[in-house]
């Protein structure tokens, strides 16, 4: 029996001993060549991810001390959480929560090892990046919410409300399926969500949360509700995606689409809607459907993980981050129409403005645009307002103000509850 | 011939290492997390007994609402997804059945090809077809004069959309199931209920049925358990909408998981969630054979 007991073990611990990956912690990992090989995670999987490929294979083959492994995943933060990094991609409104949970670590020494510091940047970026105890990513771009225009449809770019309520009421002249542009009730709904906040100069931070319960607010949404229902400037019943998918529809006889003459939405979409569009296609800014400009904008920045501490391979992170942040390498960024913060960056792309044109477009927004207030967990904090009060709000036509205070207020019950769980309160 | 007790052992021991390893560690270390306040980055926060039972069940929460309202959903879709998947692939087993045998190869594989195909494409096809604004559905019932409907973002439409894609997606492997029980039943038994009279319902009912009954029970039981599990479809096809309302009860651990990195509340839910379906099943099981 004792035999059998031992056979157990042997067999149990050669299972146990494949299962480990068998690398040491802390220490760099090297190539069969004696290169110093760092892996490099962001969630780049749409048009832009070739861009930043191009930049990782350019230092790749710039120099052969160091090797960039890229690792681009749509749930890249699901792989972040579950796996070993050397460096990753973190959304600003993300670093508060990061931080809070220990997984990253003050990239200041990083930045100076590189030659980089805050400076370099647009005055925009500080706010993303910089926290009390130091600055937890380096600011990659802002993404705002931009207005692409067909100029079949719209010859002029909508600048406000007005414009718009104007611009339908001539396409619905024309066709009953023409629409100015498109609410969704669902995908992009943060961005809107948040620049009806900015424009109407509504704080929402408050204390270690999100208040959406304030009548300012629930004044400043039902914007949305009266471009549905009231003033028909977009369809009804857009669902996930919605303002680029009606963006992208041919109104056709005997087809029961609706198309719109302007999207509100997203710059990762440029690649598609300008092979659609190609001459006819605007870019432009949010218009004004508030009190006052402005627009609310995502923003990607380079954050290191708290694993990292052997020094060679800060070595190799510095390196690449060097060699990214030179004007004519993170150019390629800017081409895939993201709109870089680093300020030589932007210089260099206001040089040929036909070349990045959605770069230099929203370039202009970064005066107006304000990011996500830093909170622990701020997409679930938002969760409620996206999955259920936004979806109210364009999909129900008798809403009234106080049926949205009502779910205002559990919103904020959410968000309070969600902070309360940060590990330092 | 006589096997040695360390021969029997051996030959054992790879199914006792597997059933250890992947069913009872994760299931009693599930449990211990259950008791725990534990974070996916901070780790074990301390023994907390029963606190995330009755966080999770006490409905003053929104861990709490969130998880009555996934079990709601789940529920929902359980209650109606379950008759269709096995009696239309019943139905459509009888069919395939009675068809002659070259003509039945051709449509057990067509129908079962279905099942072969991931759910992402799945999804991603259904998406197409019933999107609301200028889908192939509504430009269907537009041509027949018929209003086009909200199909993604408004229920009951939403659901019916999930329960259309599941059905197309899964019949297959039910009909496969079905059509073995009934190659196995006796075809005397046939030729004397027909001597006897029967109709096609009465052979159905006292010959087929019957016949069938052990694979029909496990057919239920398995399409209630993977009806429980209801994920794919809702998060890729509705993304749990509109207003949450096809939110399934593994989305909500999910995003309690991942998303709030909750492992202890979302271990929870998982147990819980383990505990009705045991309950559900067994009832049925206890409900099936206690003539028996």
């Amino acid at each position: 029996m004792k035999k059998v007991l031992l056979s157990t073990l042997l067999v149990g611990s050669l299972f146990l001993a494949a299962c480990g990956n068998g690398s040491g912690g802390g220490n760099a990992n090297e190539t069969e060549d004696g290169k110093v090989q760092i892996t490099f995670l962001n969630g780049f999987t749409g048009g832009d991810g070739g861009y930043m490929k191009k930049i990782t294979d350019g230092f790749n083959e710039s120099q052969d001390e160091y090797l960039v492994e890229e690792v681009q995943d749509k749930d890249h933060y699901t792989k972040f959480k579950t796996g070993d990094y050397d460096l990753v991609v973190i959304h600003a409104n993300n670093l508060e929560t990061y931080k809070q949970d220990g997984m990253i670590q003050d990239i200041n020494p990083l930045m100076e090892q590189a030659g980089l510091s805050i400076g370099d940047f647009h005055e925009a970026a500080e706010n993303l990046v910089t926290f009390d105890d130091g600055t937890y990513g380096i600011p990659l771009d802002i993404h705002p919410l931009t207005a692409f225009y067909n100029k079949q449809l719209s010859p002029e770019a909508p600048e406000n409300y007005e414009d718009l309520v104007a611009l339908t009421e001539e396409l619905q002249s024309q066709d009953p399926n023409l629409y100015a542009a498109g609410v969704p009730n669902a995908g992009l709904v943060e961005y809107y969500i948040m620049t009806a906040a900015i424009q109407n100069n509504i704080e929402l931070l408050d204390g270690n949360h999100l208040n959406f319960a304030q009548e300012e607010l629930a004044d400043a949404l039902m914007v949305y509700h009266d471009m549905v229902w009231k003033d028909n400037i977009s369809p009804a019943g857009l669902g996930l995606d919605g303002e680029f998918q009606a963006f992208m529809k041919q109104v056709e006889e005997g087809n029961t689409g609706v198309q719109t003459a302007v999207a509100l939405t997203g710059p990762w979409y440029y690649q598609a809607v300008s092979e659609t569009y190609g001459e006819d296609l605007g870019i432009t800014s949010m218009p004004q459907i508030g009190d006052e400009p402005g627009v609310y904008g995502g923003s990607h920045t380079i954050a290191l993980p708290s694993s990292v501490t052997d020094e060679k391979e800060m070595e190799a992170i510095s390196a690449f981050v060097e060699y990214m942040y030179q004007p004519e390498n993170l150019a390629n960024w800017a081409e895939s129409g993201q709109a870089p913060l680093h300020t030589a960056t932007l210089d260099l792309i206001a040089e040929d403005p036909e070349k990045y044109p959605l770069a230099n477009e929203n370039a202009k927004q970064f005066d107006t645009v304000t990011g996500a207030p830093q909170v622990y967990q701020f997409g679930e904090q938002m969760r409620y307002m996206i999955e259920n009060v936004f979806s109210m709000l364009v999909t129900e036509e008798n809403l009234t103000k106080e049926d949205l205070m009502a779910e205002l207020q559990i919103a904020t019950d959410n968000a309070q509850q969600i902070a309360d769980t940060a590990p330092e309160q | 011939m006589k096997i040695s007790k360390i021969w029997s052992t051996v030959m054992y021991l790879p199914f006792f290492i597997c059933f250890v390893l992947f069913w009872a560690i994760p299931v009693f270390y599930g449990i211990y997390i259950s008791l725990h306040e534990w974070s996916l980055f901070g780790g074990n926060g301390g023994f907390v007994g029963l606190e995330n039972y009755i966080t999770v069940l006490s409905g003053d929460n929104m861990f709490s609402v969130s998880f009555y309202r996934g079990l709601e959903n789940t529920l929902v879709f359980v209650g109606f997804s379950v008759i269709p998947l096995v009696l239309v692939s019943l139905g459509l087993a009888l069919l395939v059945n009675n068809i002659p045998k070259k003509l039945k190869v051709f449509f057990r594989t067509t129908f079962f090809i279905s099942y072969a195909v991931s759910v992402t494409a799945v999804s991603a096809i259904f998406k197409w077809l019933f999107t609301g604004n200028g889908g192939y559905i509504n430009n269907v019932l537009n041509t027949l004069n018929i209003a086009p409907l909200n199909w993604l973002n408004e229920q009951p439409y939403a659901w019916i959309t999930i329960l259309i894609a599941t059905v197309w997606w899964t019949i297959g492997y039910n009909m496969i199931l079905f059509i073995n029980a009934l190659d196995e039943v006796d075809y005397n038994l046939y030729e004397a209920a027909g001597l006897d009279g029967a109709n096609w319902w009465k052979k159905f009912r006292y010959v087929t049925f019957p016949s069938i009954k052990g694979v029909f029970i496990f057919v239920l039981m398995t399409t209630i358990i993977a009806s429980f599990n209801l994920y794919g479809q809702t998060l890729l096809i509705t993304a749990g909408g509109p207003q949450q309302s096809t939110q399934s009860l593994i989305m909500v651990i999910q995003q309690v998981v991942f998303s709030q990195n909750n492992l202890g509340i979302g271990t929870t839910m998982a147990v819980i969630m383990g505990v009705i379906m045991m309950v559900i099943t067994g009832a049925q099981y206890w409900y099936a054979y206690r003539k028996d």
